[in-house]
């Protein structure tokens, strides 16, 4: 049996890329089974999706805490969430990125492939700049380097199931399959036994919630980011005034300083700047 | 003390007066509206200086209860049948909450068909609610009750909702002499409560929250906790106010003549009062018969339920009330507590009383009977219509 | 630096869970300006349930108490009643609650509440579905709006039933304070919050609040979208108090339609024809409104007597 995690944000289609995997093996004459974990569901938030393939029907119904596979649909994710949690030792990491795969070695003794999903996806007019929908491409890519599942039946689920604009997603898969790239470095080690999880143990006496929600910093949400230019701005504080997520703040001369670790990168504030002194920029 | 002749509801008003409760809410059903009623006379009057809120259901009387007691108040409302199971989301969240408050309720059948008589559906119905449940046999019983349920409620060990059942028409509009403590007497017995993980002004607090399974099940553990804690802490309880009041309700489990029985009867509620004088009455026959009163089903006193298994050979269980499982509730929940003993006694399951049907000394002579020749596994329907002769009017 | 035109303080904190570019946490920022610290949120299941992020974390700097999705106007008489009993004078008690939870499953507790006339401010933030769940449509869904039980196709046009009329069942209770707001006019939210801050009795804030993922448009429209919504005449902005009604936002000629609904997915369906219905009936709304406000008459149902003060 092969077990798959996937890790996205809201909105990239993690859910769906799990599900289509699973129709995909199924065409394969394979015995699949795709769940999500259900969270908080919202758009840019971080989510969790998972899918085994077996020939045989799958005769575990829990969540994938050892996984043979991690397909990471957004980069950013990296970052924060521990997506390589439990990937055993010489398990396959496929990453959406635009970066060689051999930058990402440092994420562990991991066959580790990458893709610009991102790019592929806003070829075919899948979702915006902000929010590219990622999941088809990276199902091809997924495909290739996977062997779990063949691209024609990734085509194929992706034709009957997907949710909207089923010739650009089939398209899109076809591409990742083709651009996808695996890292050539080193030794891949023996698959090995699952690496610990640990899990924090809280014991709550009340259910009592008081700690700050600005210990839970949101920058992962974001793809874009405002960048101010403050040659153009008057100080109005229009940014500050229709920030959702009170992500603005002023220096002690008034100038509007973004709080990096909160903004989700909306865009609401360049949209209503009146100097139009903000950009939406893509992070280095 | 003052000795007053009181009807059940009335002594539930007059034990919420003497606790001093701050927020009554107040909604209507039948037969539980005289304890409201007689509550906005106290309020009216003066002699009750609460927050008395008027609402537009049963389940906006208990949020009420659930948001007053959240902030620190000490809160009080009564139900019955029908309002209950509106209520049934609510009392979820009051025990999730941790919220101490003390509801009397009249048992009443649920409909259909439509019946305001005594049975204990609703609050069977409830016993999977994190809820203290109290089962009365007399009005006195009722309003000491009552005055315990605030300090079983409010001590930090337990913080839980407690319900005080009555059953309807039998204690709910019999009056009969109760003693009413002085209120300088329950005021030393019944400090003001000392509030803990409520709301407080000015404090970023989210009381309630919601989690993932990473924390839920803590959270269930804690409620369970509370629960384990009810029965020392309501030992406790009870001698205090047996120090003050001379009056001793007997525990969770109070028994009669069990001693040397080798058949014993247990009771929830007013039926008890019958059976006491059936056993009496047995007795001088030379048959070694007892009874054993389920006050407390909720958390349900498993222990007491063993120490009587260890003398008594069979063991009959009445349930007013019938959940569609089986056995009745309580017969189940006897012998599950009994499962595995060695030695343990037989358990028969006797539904008597169901829908306001009067439990006759004739009827607990029957289950006497029964449990003393071959008592069946159960259940037993006493009193059906088809077994009875009755006069068909018209 | 310019004067600020809304409060600095801040009480609702970063780091909370909703999606970007929500109008409803914007609007709990908004309101919490103007209320201050010494206030208490009960909030019923609803967006803003996730949005306050999970244990042991919370979005507010003020004490929040969670209710079942029904019940808000219920929790909200119990604050009161235990504020009023424990001596704690000083102390809004706010129900936040959702446009289903509000004007569908919570109905019956939000009229007792107005009825039983309990000193508290109730706010529905109206994303004119049920967000939480996904895009479910609520009562008040718009006529023609898709959501995901009123999709669109062969026999289905979007929601067939036009949007309940939520504050003119508020009205009917005769409210110390009732007004529209919208967070893409922070100045006349924060003004009309404080003026909610001010009063006694029943208050009910119904708030404008445009959802990306469930309108389907992008994230930095929402200020846009709502802007539009009132411009158009879509969600005008007034307030009635002591009976009298007073548009808040005068405009001469109305935006056509159109651009708000051409703005957003979830009208896409929409055709010529729809669009002239919507205008023609949200014409008709906003000439309605001008005249009430225009006259003396009170919005009560006319066979109402006045108010007694509470």
């Amino acid at each position: 049996m092969i077990e798959v995690r996937f890790h996205g944000r809201g909105g990239q289609g993690a859910v769906v890329a799990s599900e289509l995997l699973a129709h995909a093996a199924f065409r394969d004459g394979k015995f699949p089974q795709s769940f999500p974990f259900f969270g908080v569901e919202r758009r840019g938030a971080p989510v969790t999706a998972y899918a085994r393939i077996d020939d045989r029907p799958v005769d575990v119904r829990t969540s994938v805490t050892a996984p043979d596979i991690v397909v990471v649909l957004d980069a950013g994710l990296l970052r924060r969430v521990p997506v390589t949690a439990g990937l055993r030792a010489g398990g396959l990491l496929l990453v959406n990125s635009p970066r060689r795969p051999e930058e990402l070695a440092g994420l562990g003794p991991f066959r580790i492939a990458a893709v610009d999903a991102a790019r592929i996806a806003l070829r075919h007019g899948l979702g915006s700049v902000t929010l590219p929908i990622v999941n088809t491409a990276v199902l091809g890519a997924f495909a290739r380097v996977s062997g779990v599942v063949s691209l024609d039946a990734v085509r194929a689920a992706i034709e009957s199931f997907s949710p909207a604009r089923q010739v650009e997603n089939a398209a899109a898969a076809s591409d990742g399959y083709t651009d996808v790239v695996t890292a050539e470095v080193g030794p891949i080690p023996e698959l090995g036994p699952a690496s610990p999880r640990t899990v924090p143990l809280v014991l709550p006496e009340d259910p009592v919630a008081s700690r700050s929600s600005e210990t839970l910093p949101t920058a992962d949400w974001r793809s874009l980011t405002p960048v101010i230019d403050l040659g153009r701005c008057t100080r109005c504080n229009f940014c500050w005034k229709f920030c959702p997520d009170n992500a603005i703040e002023f220096d002690a001369a008034g100038w509007p300083v973004l709080r990096g670790e909160f903004c989700k990168g909306c865009g609401i504030c360049a949209a209503e700047c009146p100097p139009r002194a903000i950009a939406m920029r893509a992070e280095a | 003390m003052t000795r007053l002749v009181l009807s059940g509801n009335s002594a539930q008003s007059y034990a919420a007066r003497l606790a001093r409760v701050q927020v009554v809410a107040a909604y209507p059903i039948t037969p539980q509206t005289s304890i409201v009623e007689k509550l906005a006379d106290f309020v009216a009057d003066g002699e009750l200086p609460a927050q008395y809120v008027k609402v537009e259901s049963e389940h906006s009387a208990l949020q009420v209860c659930v948001s007053a007691a959240a902030l620190g108040a000490r809160t009080y409302t009564a139900t019955s049948s029908q309002g209950l199971l509106l209520m049934h989301e609510l009392l979820h969240w009051a025990s999730g909450l941790r919220a101490p408050i003390v509801m009397g309720v009249v048992n009443r059948a649920v409909a259909p068909p439509w019946n305001i008589g005594a049975d204990h559906t609703d609050t069977i119905a409830q016993r999977d609610t994190g809820w203290v449940q109290f089962y009365a046999e007399s009005n006195q019983e009722v309003l000491d009750t009552v005055l315990q349920a605030y300090r079983l409620a409010e001590d930090l060990a337990v913080r839980l909702p407690v319900m005080v059942n009555e059953d309807a028409f039998y204690l709910s509009h019999t009056v009969e002499p109760v003693d009413v403590p002085d209120p300088a007497t329950v005021d030393a017995f019944l400090p003001p409560r000392t509030p803990r993980a409520v709301l407080e002004l000015g404090v970023g607090a989210r009381v309630g929250s919601f989690t993932g399974p990473d924390h839920y099940v803590e959270f269930r553990r804690q409620v369970a906790r509370g629960l384990e804690s009810v029965l020392p802490t309501l030992t406790e309880i009870e001698v205090d106010y047996a120090r003050r009041t001379g009056r001793d309700h007997g525990g969770p489990l109070p028994t009669y003549r069990v001693d040397d029985a080798d058949a014993v009867l247990v009771t929830m509620g007013t039926m008890t009062t019958t059976a006491r004088k059936v056993v009496d009455e047995l007795r001088t026959q030379g048959r070694k018969v007892g009874l054993a009163k389920l006050r407390v089903f909720r958390p349900f006193p498993a222990e007491a339920v063993r120490a009587l298994g260890a003398t008594a050979d069979r063991i009959g269980v009445v349930d007013r009330s019938y959940t569609f499982a089986g056995l009745g509730a309580a017969a189940t929940e006897v012998r599950s507590a009994l499962y595995g003993r060695t030695g343990a006694p037989t358990v028969a399951s006797f539904l008597a009383g169901v829908g306001g049907r009067d439990v006759t000394p004739q009827i607990v002579h029957r289950m006497f009977d029964a449990l003393l020749s071959e008592p069946g596994t159960g259940p037993a329907w006493m009193d059906l219509e088809a077994e009875r002769e009755v006069t068909v009017r018209g | 630096m310019a004067r600020l035109t809304i409060p600095a303080p801040e009480l609702m904190h970063s780091g909370h869970a909703a999606c970007p570019g929500c109008a409803p946490a914007l609007a709990m920022r908004l309101l919490l300006k103007a209320l201050g610290p010494s206030t208490i949120v009960s909030v019923p299941a609803c967006c803003w349930t996730v949005i306050a992020t999970p244990y042991p974390t919370t979005a507010l700097g003020v004490p929040m108490l969670d209710n079942p999705i029904e019940a808000t106007g219920a929790s909200i008489s119990g604050l009161r009643a235990a504020a009023d009993a424990l001596g704690l004078s000083d102390v809004r008690i706010v129900g936040f609650a959702g446009d289903g939870g509000t004007s569908d499953i919570g109905l019956q507790s939000l009229s007792g509440m107005l009825e039983r006339r309990t000193d508290a401010i109730y706010v529905m933030y109206d994303n004119e579905a049920y967000m939480n769940t996904g895009v479910q449509r609520s009562g008040s869904s718009p006529k023609g709006a898709w959501t995901t039980t009123t999709p669109v196709g062969e026999r289905s046009h979007g929601k067939a039933e036009p949007k309940k009329d939520i504050l003119g069942i508020v009205l009917a209770h005769r409210p110390t304070y009732a007004a529209t707001l919208n967070p893409s006019f922070p100045e006349d939210f924060v003004r009309k919050a404080e003026r909610a801050r001010d009063l006694r009795g029943p208050r009910f804030l119904h708030v404008f609040a445009p959802c990306p993922p469930g309108w389907k448009y992008s994230s930095e429209q929402t200020i846009a979208i709502g802007r539009l919504a009132t411009d158009t005449g879509v969600f005008p902005l007034y307030e009635v108090e002591e009976g009298t009604c007073r548009i808040t936002r005068t405009m001469n000629a109305l935006k056509p339609v159109a651009e708000y609904l051409r703005a957003q997915g979830r009208f896409a369906h929409l055709n010529d024809t729809d669009i002239a219905e919507v205008q023609a009936e949200v014409q008709r709304s906003w000439d309605r409104l001008r005249a009430l406000a225009r006259s003396a008459e009170r919005p009560w149902p006319p066979t109402l007597s006045p108010p007694t003060p509470a």
